[in-house]
């Protein structure tokens, strides 16, 4: 019995039988896998690896040049009695604000503008690409000549056609420093808002406007209900996009006041420069990163959630 | 009748292809030996004066053919100096020879000793000048950059405002010159002190004219905080620059000037008095000769605990990760030759640095480069009566004096307020190297 048994299940044919091929579907989805994973490699060295590499930094006590070891909290606890760091997350939220706010709404009004058949349209839709375009070095540079209160265009204008007696420093005092520098950077990045949501006006049926008129809908109520409906997917992927390149904008700081006057425009972005570069303090520069994210990621969120409940609406 | 195409097959032209390949790999060997056996040295030159950057770079082209190096020269302002370096030592694709005053490179182990040729120098061409040694030499009696210049600021004045003011220059202390600096000014046109009140580096002068009241920062090791103990020092001192600040005679902006503006604000004749190295005067000696005869140049007012006269340096410096370490410091060693450093003086705004500098005619010469041996020979290290170190270097960078005035004047904080929040900074930062 028990030979036989082994006979059975030696000899048997299973040897013999023709190695099973995977189905179609699995063959096309390993084939698929297989052509995905040099992209997802690709994804994870340049994403994943910088990301939790800065997060291990911040838990290290990394200078230019040294390995570094894990101390913990240190960092975090150095960081966040820092006197400058308090300051540099009311900056932050504060530029991104107001300079979002002010590109959003300059953006609109301007593409509302060119949406309409007006003479050398096609001219007036390049030119205004022009501050776009400049290199930011070299338009940040102009925006301090002209805030300059001793040789600076707006003070020498002003003081000109008599609406102030003595020049202002834009720049050095804590009431209009932040103001200045947001306005700058508003003047160099608005064009990208005019431009994407000119593009979306375009895609909206002129028959939509048509009727609305017909039906003796006013500008306005045109605007609010056919113009900004048919944008919100535009409006949303530029603010999402515009929101983490304001908040983590260094320039216009670096190169208009250093973060100054007594810290009165010091963003993270130049707390990091000033710990990580000119320090060469790495962890403590990726500590002050890592505080920042969550802060990032609440505004990304906020922005998408906002315009997702606006758009279902 | 047109022959048809003879259309080679996939083999032979792999055959050919291969036979090619073997063949222009075989001539290798053969073709340009010296090319090959060149060594290679990077070297990163400062930049900031560009007279004196043609010369220090054209020596070591110079230099390059004569000894047969592949030489590849990278012109690196002050300014970019640290975010590359900190590049270039992350990947691990370092020069060998940096240009800086390569401090916190030293301190963090990047640098190559190079004690031998300190010593090889200073017994070859007559010794030090000045406060070099004190500045090249670490604790330990090891060295891991090589002076070629010092460099300080100075009391640069427009003596013809001055007189026209019925004063004569220049000021002996800082009071006087707050003095004859609201007598000489022309508001709204010329004001009468240029200096910065911002998150830049210039703008600690005004932590020399502290510390000339008698305040120092930390104590005789580098290590503890002690200008807590001298509030009466720091308190007079705070009285003194808000006086400055009320008198209206820093131009409006100073709060965020950067390390340029005081430059130019003399230059476009908008100030009586700035402290800045002689870089400004070499400017003015091509571009306007007229400004640069109306200047005269001094050490700085005294104050009333005397005077803290600093200077900087520059430095060459070999990195550690070098693969040609005997031709760096051979570079380096050439690089001090007296010949050399003659020709380059008369261009530059360094200060000699050896003794065997001392003879040459450039001192002679220029009237401003009589104040540069002053300095060079009398002038103390970056931060005295404070240790130069690294805790020093952190709070210098951080402006953290210049930040408590910036608290006084554009904040309105009281000046017990501002003097907590100092201490409190200066603390943290010294504690983090107190171990």
């Amino acid at each position: 019995m028990a030979i036989r048994h082994r006979s059975v299940a030696v000899a048997l044919p299973t040897s013999a039988r023709p190695t099973r091929w995977p189905s179609v579907r699995t063959r096309e989805s390993l084939g698929g896998m297989a052509l995905l994973a040099p992209t997802l490699l690709l994804l994870l060295g340049l994403v994943l690896y910088p990301f939790c590499y800065a997060i291990w930094l911040a838990f290290s006590d990394k200078t230019v040049g040294s390995p570094g070891q894990y101390v913990g909290l240190r960092n975090f606890i150095y960081v966040l009695s820092w006197p400058q760091f308090s300051a540099a997350v009311t900056n932050t939220i504060v530029f991104t604000v107001c300079a979002v706010a002010i590109k959003f709404v300059l953006g609109m009004a301007v593409a509302l503008v060119l949406n309409q058949r007006i003479r050398a349209r096609n001219f007036f839709r390049a030119f205004l690409l022009l501050p776009w375009v400049m290199p930011a070095f070299v338009v940040y540079l102009v925006w301090r000549w002209l805030y300059d209160p001793l040789a600076g265009l707006i003070n020498y204008a002003l003081l000109d056609i008599g609406v102030i007696a003595s020049p202002i420093a834009f720049l050095s005092d804590r009431s209009t420093a932040m103001g200045s520098v947001v306005v700058a950077h508003a003047w160099r990045n608005f064009p990208f808002y005019a431009i994407s949501f000119l593009a979306g006006m375009q895609t909206i049926s002129q028959e939509l406007y048509d009727s609305a008129q017909v039906d003796g809908a006013s500008r306005i109520r045109q605007f609010r209900h056919i113009t900004l409906p048919g944008l919100y997917h535009i409006i949303g992927v530029v603010l999402l996009l515009t929101t983490i390149q304001t908040a983590n904008a260094f320039e216009p700081i670096y190169l208009l006041t250093g973060g100054g006057p007594s810290d009165a425009t010091m963003v993270y972005t130049m707390l990091v420069y000033v710990m990580g570069i000119m320090n060469l303090r790495l962890g403590e520069a990726a500590a002050v990163s890592t505080l920042f994210l969550p802060l990032l990621v609440g505004l990304v969120l906020g922005v998408t959630m906002l315009l997702q409940k606006k758009a279902n609406a | 009748m047109a022959r048809p195409a003879i259309r080679p097959t996939r083999r032979q032209f792999l055959k050919t292809s291969a036979a090619v390949a073997v063949g222009a790999g075989a001539t290798r060997p053969f073709g340009a030996p010296a090319l090959a056996q060149r060594p290679k040295l990077a070297y990163w030159c400062y930049q900031f004066l560009k007279s004196s950057d043609d010369a220090r770079a054209n020596f070591a082209q110079e230099w390059a053919k004569k000894n047969n190096v592949d030489l590849q020269i990278s012109m690196v302002p002050l300014k970019e100096f640290l975010p590359k370096i900190t590049a270039a030592i992350e990947a691990k694709a370092t020069p060998d020879i940096i240009e800086s005053d390569a401090v916190e490179l030293r301190a963090r182990g990047q640098l190559l000793d190079v004690t031998d040729l300190y010593k090889k120098l200073e017994k070859t061409y007559g010794g030090w000048v000045g406060n070099s040694p004190k500045i090249m030499l670490e604790p330990d009696g090891r060295v891991h950059h090589i002076m070629y210049g010092f460099q300080g600021f100075m009391l640069m004045s427009r003596d013809d405002l001055v007189k026209e003011a019925g004063l004569t220059p220049p000021p002996a202390t800082w009071v006087d010159m707050l003095a004859y600096a609201k007598k000489a000014q022309k508001l709204p046109r010329i004001f009468g002190m240029g200096i910065p009140v911002s998150n830049q580096t210039d703008s600690q002068v005004w932590e020399d004219m502290m510390k000339s009241y008698g305040a120092r920062l930390a104590d005789e090791k580098g290590k503890r905080i002690v200008l807590g103990d001298y509030k009466p020092q720091v308190w007079e001192f705070l009285d003194f620059f808000t006086e400055v600040w009320k008198a209206g005679v820093l131009p409006p902006g100073v709060t965020t000037w950067d390390n340029t503006m005081n430059n130019s604000t003399y230059q476009s004749g908008k100030a009586v008095f700035i402290l800045n190295p002689i870089t400004l005067s070499l400017w003015l000696e091509e571009n306007n000769p007229e400004l640069l005869a109306k200047t005269g140049h001094y050490t700085y007012p005294k104050g009333p605990k005397g005077l803290i006269q600093p200077v900087t340096f520059g430095s060459r410096a070999i990195m550690k990760y070098t693969k040609v370490p005997d031709l760096a410091k051979q570079f380096l060693w050439d690089s001090m030759e007296p010949g050399k450093m003659d020709r380059e003086h008369g261009v530059s705004q360094w200060g000699p640095v050896l003794k065997a500098y001392l003879g040459f005619d450039v001192w002679k010469k220029k009237p401003f480069m009589k104040g540069l041996i002053d300095l060079s020979l009398r002038g103390e290290p970056q931060g005295y009566p404070d240790v130069f170190n690294d805790a020093w270097r952190e709070q210098h960078t951080n402006t953290t004096i210049s930040r408590m005035l910036q608290r006084l004047v554009v904040d309105n904080w009281s000046r017990d307020k501002a003097f907590v929040e100092a201490l409190d900074v200066l603390g943290k930062i010294y504690s983090k190297y107190a171990v």
